[in-house]
């Protein structure tokens, strides 16, 4: 695998001044790019995923990043290739999509590597919305050691139509089966049509609640969950069956799916306490 | 410089409204070149505009296709196809519109690998290349011409990372040229449809130089076509406004001023000829305020000047009537006559007619007068010219031509008609009452006819002077007071007023010597021998011996009877000194009885008595004229018999008073006139009345002289009846002093003048 390392500086920031925005080629021709902002030795770095078809420009992971990197921890916050070469913005819903869960797993786990390339032994994965999804997958699959704990911000299942989960899933493996590659359009999370290969979105309709609890109840590492109360996003039982987890969870009151305003600085705060626990905890 | 004649308001006007024409039409002129320049303006404008917005329109096409080309190759999803392009088909023909990388169906999207060949990926489209022209890979544009029309062509190029070290591909934008440049925006100054490009099939064109080949019209502007038609229709309307108008506003013109002002130039005029016609619309008010003062002052200076003419016409009619009328009869007067007859004269040249000229003249007018008093006399004068106007015919006029004496001519009228009008004056004189002005005498008048046929008119001149004569004609004694020239006048009246005649007798009466005495004599009875002679006046004149009943009309006519009467004095003074008169002789004398009372005659009287102790003298006084003042006559007649003069009156019978004469003067003798005379050879009533007569004078002591015994059988009666004279042709004609002086001494035996 080759690795592109293009390090560019933007100086319009202080905090922008230590930024490295670093490229991995996830497939040939398809190069993926990541912002690094580099921390204090002592805390663990933080591998920060975007949510659904967004990028690490999205404004709640860019504020966190930031939030993060001025409390000491190096943040590495990529943005997910989805199978086009150095993607920079949010793809469209409507847009081909022949990315899987699993594509994203491998690229997660390509720039947790990173990380661990670039010195860092403690790795913290702090995810939003469909990013926590994503990384919880990845958790669910082999983790590298070095993944000491897992933040989930406004976590979500890849949400279908819920009285047709199961033909799809079913009609997706069937085409799946039969190689067929035509595209499939339908409702994935936020998306109302979402095309994409059989292959590729069977990928992600079968994680659905139940998986997903699953996933954060056999998580092998520390888990923090922060979710917004006012999340209209969510599944209407969501919030109450992460409680019958028993998820570490902490619910800020008022805040959104995107906790944006006011509610930032609880998400920040929440999440940095969470990684001061987990720093202090490693230190013991 | 030569000065343009006077010209009329109207002719102004019309000027005024031509030039207000030609200056409109030139304006009309001026703004129809304006608005076409105005018009080549907007169409150069138009035209400009044209280019700007199709270059505009082609630089946006272009632009848009070239930005759509950097859009294309930095979208994530083109990068996805040049990686994975087994979606391709989905990609070109649907992902790019809807995502908005192309606006557009005529825009159409395709990408070709690192070598320039299409993506594989679904169906190919056809008018999309299956790989770029070769060349380095860099975006440029060009243009050509194909089946379908004009295609304009954007390649971009494709790399995976933004430092645009890896290229990815190629990509390509296909628009159709022509359909997208009339969709882009609305073209209001280039003709959509006539947007063509100068392209041969399959000719490539780089978009740098598709100004140079593009050839395009112009629309017609709507707006400015509409507006220039709306300028034209404004244009005529404005013209035909003006040309209403203007005939219009000459009518008001011509209405309100013109036919005012030549209304007011005529009326001026008319005044100016002196016609002051009430004219309606003169009183009707302008509604020009000044031409209304104008016409108010006219029409007040008009009744001024009509009232001050009505007043000087009157004055005139006046003045003219004054002129030409009698203040006492309110007949015309000589002046009139003389003007109407000269007038008619004039139209008798023309429209000859029978003309009769009728003369009145009242009798014994001036005894009237001496006798009652002037105003009687001229209101008898007004009574005679009343019953004369009256007499006339209607249209006849009647003159006084001064005194008692009044004048008409008669215009178609024959002789008889004219002595009818006569009589007919007559009448009504005879009618009129004068007793009421204390006049219980009659009082007549006496009329002279002269007469002028139609074919005889070169005579007409001659009417006057022959009614003059028939007038004095018809006075004579024993006439019947109408006379016709000619007729009635006979010889002797033709000599009566002649200028000759005339003339003559007033060369007597100033130079003596042209007055020449004849002398008849005047026998006693029974012996029949020559007591006495009567001076009897002639006139030589020219050689030629003018008789008295040729001049005495004109005496009495003239009221020369004084003057005569001094004159025969001073004559026979002259006779009587020149002692060729038989001594002894007696002579008598005729005197008027006006110059009875006149103290001259009587102071000559008094120096001619002289004569009385070789001569003695007898003042005959005739008894035709009528005495007025009869106490001074007296008185004078007895102071003439106190120095010896005999009085006489002559032409007993014929006068108006005999008997009072008799009684109330010193007569001595009585002449009986030859009319009386006469009779005494009848044997009748009237003779032996007048025998009687005789005998009672007789008996009374007149001495009575017989006169105008032309027989011998009167000669005989007279001396029966005791007539103490005789005189006549029988015994003695008149003769010259000299003759008479001839005669032998025998026949002078008798001097005494007793008779």
């Amino acid at each position: 695998m080759r690795t592109f390392l293009l390090c560019l500086l933007f100086s319009a920031l202080p905090t922008s001044a230590q930024a490295v925005i670093t490229q991995l080629e996830m497939h040939p021709g398809i190069p993926a790019s990541a912002e690094y902002l580099a921390g204090q030795a002592d805390r663990p770095a933080v591998l920060l995923l975007h949510g659904f078809l967004q990028t690490r420009a999205f404004s709640t992971v860019g504020a966190l990043a930031r939030g993060m990197h001025d409390a000491g921890y190096a943040v590495l916050s990529p943005t997910l290739s989805l199978g086009i070469p150095g993607r920079n913005k949010s793809l469209a819903c409507e847009a081909v999509h022949a990315h899987s869960l699993d594509d994203d797993v491998t690229e997660i786990a390509r720039w947790v590597a990173w990380l661990k390339s670039r010195g860092h032994s403690r790795i913290v994965l702090v995810g939003h919305s469909f990013g926590s999804m994503q990384l919880l997958a990845y958790l669910a699959g082999r983790p590298d050691p070095a993944v000491k704990a897992y933040i989930g911000t406004s976590l979500v299942e890849a949400q279908v139509d819920t009285d047709s989960r199961a033909g799809l899933i079913g009609k997706l493996e069937r085409q799946v089966r039969d190689r067929q590659r035509t595209l499939v359009t339908a409702r994935l999370s936020f998306c109302k049509n979402y095309p994409s290969t059989p292959q590729a979105l069977l990928s992600y309709v079968r994680w659905d609640q139940p998986r997903t609890l699953a996933a954060l109840k056999q998580s092998p590492v520390r888990t923090q969950l922060i979710m917004g109360d006012a999340d209209e996003l969510l599944g209407k039982n969501w919030i109450k069956s992460l409680e019958e987890v028993k998820v570490p969870m902490v619910i800020v009151q008022g805040a959104n799916h995107f906790m944006d305003g006011e509610h930032e600085f609880d998400l920040l705060e929440r999440t940095l306490e969470f990684l001061e626990r987990t720093r202090m905890s490693s230190q013991q | 410089m030569i000065l343009p004649a006077s010209i009329s308001i109207k002719q102004i006007a019309l000027a005024f409204v031509t030039g207000l024409l030609v200056l409109m039409s030139l304006i009309a002129g001026f703004a129809t070149y304006q608005t076409r320049a105005v018009t080549r303006s907007l169409e150069q404008h138009s035209q400009d505009a044209a280019h700007s917005e199709i270059a505009a329109a082609i630089q946006q096409l272009l632009s848009q296709t070239q930005d759509q080309a950097v859009n294309l190759a930095r979208w994530d999803e083109t990068r996805q196809q040049l990686v994975m392009p087994e979606y391709y088909s989905y990609w070109r023909d649907q992902r790019v519109y809807e995502s908005g990388m192309l606006s557009s169906p005529l825009a159409r999207a395709a990408l070709y690998s690192h070598s320039g060949e299409v993506l594989a990926g679904g169906e190919p489209k056809k008018d999309l290349p299956s790989s770029l022209p070769a060349g380095p890979p860099q975006t440029r544009a060009w243009l050509t011409l194909e089946a379908g029309g004009i295609a304009l062509y954007q390649t971009f190029t494709v790399y995976s990372d933004e430092q645009k070290q890896a290229l990815l591909g190629h990509g390509l934008i296909r628009v159709d040229f022509m359909p997208a440049l009339q969709q882009r925006q609305r073209f209001y100054f280039v003709d959509t449809a006539s947007i063509a490009l100068m392209l041969k099939p399959g000719e490539t064109l780089a978009a740098s130089e598709l100004h140079s080949r593009l050839r395009f019209k112009i629309r017609q502007d709507q707006d400015q076509l509409r507006f220039q038609e709306i300028l034209s229709h404004i244009l005529l309307a404005l013209f035909v406004l003006l040309m209403v108008s203007s005939l219009l506003e000459f009518l008001a013109y011509n209405h309100l001023l013109i036919r005012p002002l030549h209304r007011l130039s005529d009326d001026i005029d008319a005044m100016q000829r002196g016609r002051f016609s009430d004219s309606r619309t003169r009183s009707q008010p302008l509604r020009i305020v000044e031409l209304e003062n104008i016409r108010r002052s006219l029409y007040d200076y008009q009744l001024q000047l009509r009232e001050l003419h009505g007043s000087l016409e009157r004055q005139n009619r006046e003045f003219h009537s004054q002129a030409h009328q009698d203040a006492l009869t309110g007949c015309h007067n000589r002046r009139a006559y003389e003007e109407d007859w000269r007038n008619f004269r004039d139209e008798l040249k023309t429209a000859p007619q029978d003309t009769a000229f009728l003369l009145f003249d009242c009798d014994r007018f001036k005894t009237i007068n001496d006798t009652y008093g002037h105003a009687k006399g001229d209101r008898v004068l007004t009574i005679i010219a009343d019953a004369l106007v009256m007499a006339l015919r209607a249209n006849d006029r009647l003159y006084r031509l001064g005194g008692d004496e009044f004048a008409t001519f008669l215009s178609h009228t024959t002789p008889a008609q004219a002595r009818q009008i006569a009589q007919r004056c007559q009448h009504l004189l005879d009618a009129a009452n004068f007793t009421d002005l204390g006049i219980n005498e009659p009082v007549g008048i006496s009329i002279g006819i002269a007469y002028c046929e139609a074919g005889r008119l070169a005579h007409i001149d001659e009417l006057p002077k022959q009614a003059d004569i028939a007038m004095y004609t018809a006075k004579q004694p024993g006439r019947n007071r109408i006379a016709l020239y000619g007729r009635d006048t006979e010889n002797a009246a033709q000599t009566l007023v002649a200028s000759r005649e005339t003339s003559a007798l007033f060369q007597a009466l100033g130079a003596p010597g042209l007055m020449e005495m004849h002398y008849q004599p005047i026998h006693a009875l029974p012996g029949r021998n020559v007591a006495y002679y009567e001076a009897l006046a002639r006139i030589r004149y020219h050689g030629k011996l003018i008789m008295p009943g040729a001049f005495l009309p004109v005496v009495s006519s003239r009221r020369l009877e004084t003057e005569f009467d001094l004159a025969i004095l001073h004559q026979v003074d002259m006779d009587l000194s020149s002692q060729l008169l038989p001594l002894g002789n007696g002579v008598s004398i005729n005197l008027s009885a006006q110059s009875i009372s006149h103290p001259e005659v009587v102071s000559l009287l008094l120096e001619l008595s002289r004569h009385n102790a070789r001569h003695p003298l007898m003042l005959e006084i005739t008894e035709t004229s009528l005495i007025t003042q009869m106490t001074e006559v007296r008185a004078y007649l007895d102071l003439l018999r106190t120095v010896n003069y005999r009085i006489a009156m002559d032409d007993f019978g014929t006068g108006y008073s005999p008997l009072r004469y008799l009684v109330d003067l010193p007569v001595d003798v009585v002449k009986f006139d030859i009319s009386l005379v006469n009779k005494l050879g009848q044997n009748d009533r009237a003779g032996k009345v007048v025998a009687d007569f005789v005998h009672m004078m007789n008996d009374a002591g007149y001495g009575l002289v017989a006169e105008g015994v032309e027989t011998e059988s009167v000669l005989n009666k007279v001396e029966s009846l005791g007539f103490a004279h005789v005189q006549g042709y029988l015994l003695g004609r008149p003769v010259p002093l000299a003759q008479l002086a001839a005669r032998p001494a025998a026949t002078a035996s008798v001097t005494t003048c007793t008779a």
